[in-house]
């Protein structure tokens, strides 16, 4: 009887120094989460950055492709509005695609290319876009660690009762996953 | 040694599949396609080795023949990972022994029969060594001279060229002249306590360490208290030491690695000791390079 409820008890504790360490790991791979999503933000606002620079210095020879510039700001706007991971990506998407056919435009008018501050510029984005899928890549990579942890047996008890639940990996959105390329040649 | 890399290749499953490493770094230039002599190779990591003592950061040229299914920012970007060009980035908490910032790497990668190459900068050098910068670099040194098969010569100005670049950066400035001196004695530190410890831990005595305290103690007198005191570190210094030795050489196995003697050796050896952990997030540029008659050449590689 005594020696009975002995190993209970002793069986509780370890299922609860089992549970701290566990919850524990599992913030820290969601704050890591987190963190890394944070530098794809980053790099988002980066874009925000330099693309008015960009339009800015080739609106005036582009006269006739209005419609670009407009889908460029209102991608820009939804992307300011957006609060949750998921819209911010859906409309940094947008503004890939916008972009990308900005791009498509500029390579009708060689008289651009030649211009070295456009050139600059265009170097620039081409890093941010790099930098991007290079951070949403490691994105990828954490949340797959987190997921795995979350739904592996026995943890995904664990995870249940705390509230952790999947998160939902970057997903490049119709079409976006070709980032804009630009061949200065 | 076998079961150990078996074990490794389980433990990470991650280095996705096409990526496929060129190999080990042994130095700073890796002239894996063989497109530079010898003389350039030597000459380039000495100066690259004089660089990373003086200033920390590291800088990597690597050239390799072929990238295979990979674009080259990708394949820039894992070995710059792989390899860890830079300084490991240190934790917050630890900022005593912080040398810049870390993550200060760089990585030139020349692709021969893609012709194309890209500077890939780590963390730290981005607000340095810009987009921008790297992006001429490839224009305006790199691409004419390796258009004309001068790779020695592009590379080599390219490397000075990014120096002067980083070397008008100043590393992060230290508080006072104070911590400076604490900086350079800081290596000695270490290699007392570690010959204490491995003397110590040895010994039989359980005093030797109040005895060498106390004549520290006398040696920095600051009141006869701290004599005391000194004596008491000591002896506790040499009680833990001692029993920590004892228990690693019962069970059989290495004393931890501060108490020296054996493991840590080696020191000072001229030879390459990799690269220091450093991280890139994709900053930098890429570009291509043609040949002239690129024609003629194509139907070189095929008769090849």
């Amino acid at each position: 009887m005594k020696k009975g409820t002995l190993i209970i008890i002793g069986i509780l504790v370890l299922l609860v120094i089992w549970g701290f360490s566990g919850y524990n790991s599992l913030v820290s791979l969601n704050e890591a989460t987190d963190a890394q999503w944070a530098k794809v933000e980053t790099q988002y606002q980066r874009r925000f950055d330099l693309i008015p620079n960009l339009v800015n210095s080739v609106k005036g020879i582009l006269t006739q492709e209005q419609k670009v510039f407009g889908d460029i700001a209102e991608a820009r706007t939804r992307y300011s509005g957006a609060t949750t991971p998921n819209d911010k990506a859906l409309a940094a998407s947008q503004v890939e695609s916008a972009f990308a056919r900005l791009l498509v435009v500029m390579e009708n008018y060689p008289q651009l290319q030649s211009a070295g501050n456009v050139r600059d510029l265009m170097t620039q984005l081409e890093g941010t876009e790099n930098r991007i899928s290079v951070e949403r890549t490691r994105f990828n990579d954490i949340v797959r660690d987190y997921n795995v942890s979350v739904k592996r047996f026995p943890k995904n008890i664990l995870a249940m009762l705390l509230g952790f639940g999947e998160r939902a990996y970057f997903e490049a959105v119709n079409g976006a996953e070709t980032a804009p390329k630009v061949e200065l040649q | 040694m076998k079961r150990f890399a078996l074990a490794l290749i389980f433990l990470v499953p991650g280095l996705v599949l096409s990526y496929t490493s060129p190999g080990k770094p042994n130095g700073f230039v890796n002239d894996f396609a063989g497109i530079l002599k010898p003389e350039t190779v030597s000459l380039l990591n000495q100066k690259l080795e004089q660089f990373s003592q003086n200033t920390g950061n590291e800088i990597a040229v690597v050239t390799i023949s072929k990238l295979e299914d990979e674009t080259i920012e990708t394949y820039a970007e894992k070995l710059f990972q792989e390899w860890g060009i830079g300084k490991e980035k240190e934790p917050a908490r630890t900022t005593g022994i912080v040398q810049s910032g870390g993550d200060n790497g760089l990585l030139l990668l020349i692709s021969l029969e893609d012709r194309e190459m890209r500077i890939e900068v780590g963390y730290e050098l981005e607000p340095v060594v810009t987009d921008m910068e790297s992006g001429r670099i490839i224009r305006e040194i790199l691409a004419p001279a390796f258009q004309e098969k001068d790779y020695d010569g592009g590379v080599t100005r390219a490397i000075d060229t990014i120096v002067g670049l980083i070397g008008g950066e100043e590393m992060a400035p230290s508080s006072n002249s104070g911590s400076i001196n604490w900086f350079k004695f800081f290596p000695y530190a270490i290699f007392i306590f570690i010959y204490l410890a491995s003397i110590l831990s040895r010994s039989k005595s359980w005093w030797a360490g109040g005895v060498i305290g106390g004549i520290l103690g006398v040696i920095f007198y600051s009141g006869i208290i701290f004599i005391g005191i000194y004596i008491l570190i000591g002896l506790l210094f040499d009680f833990l030491v001692s029993r920590s030795y004892n228990k690693a050489v019962a069970r059989g196995g290495i004393p931890p690695w501060w108490i020296g003697g054996g493991g840590i050796g080696g020191g000072h050896s001229s030879g390459f000791g990799g690269f220091g952990g450093g991280m890139s997030g994709g900053g930098g540029a890429s570009g291509r390079f043609r040949l002239f008659g690129g024609c003629a050449d194509k139907a070189q590689v095929i008769n090849i």
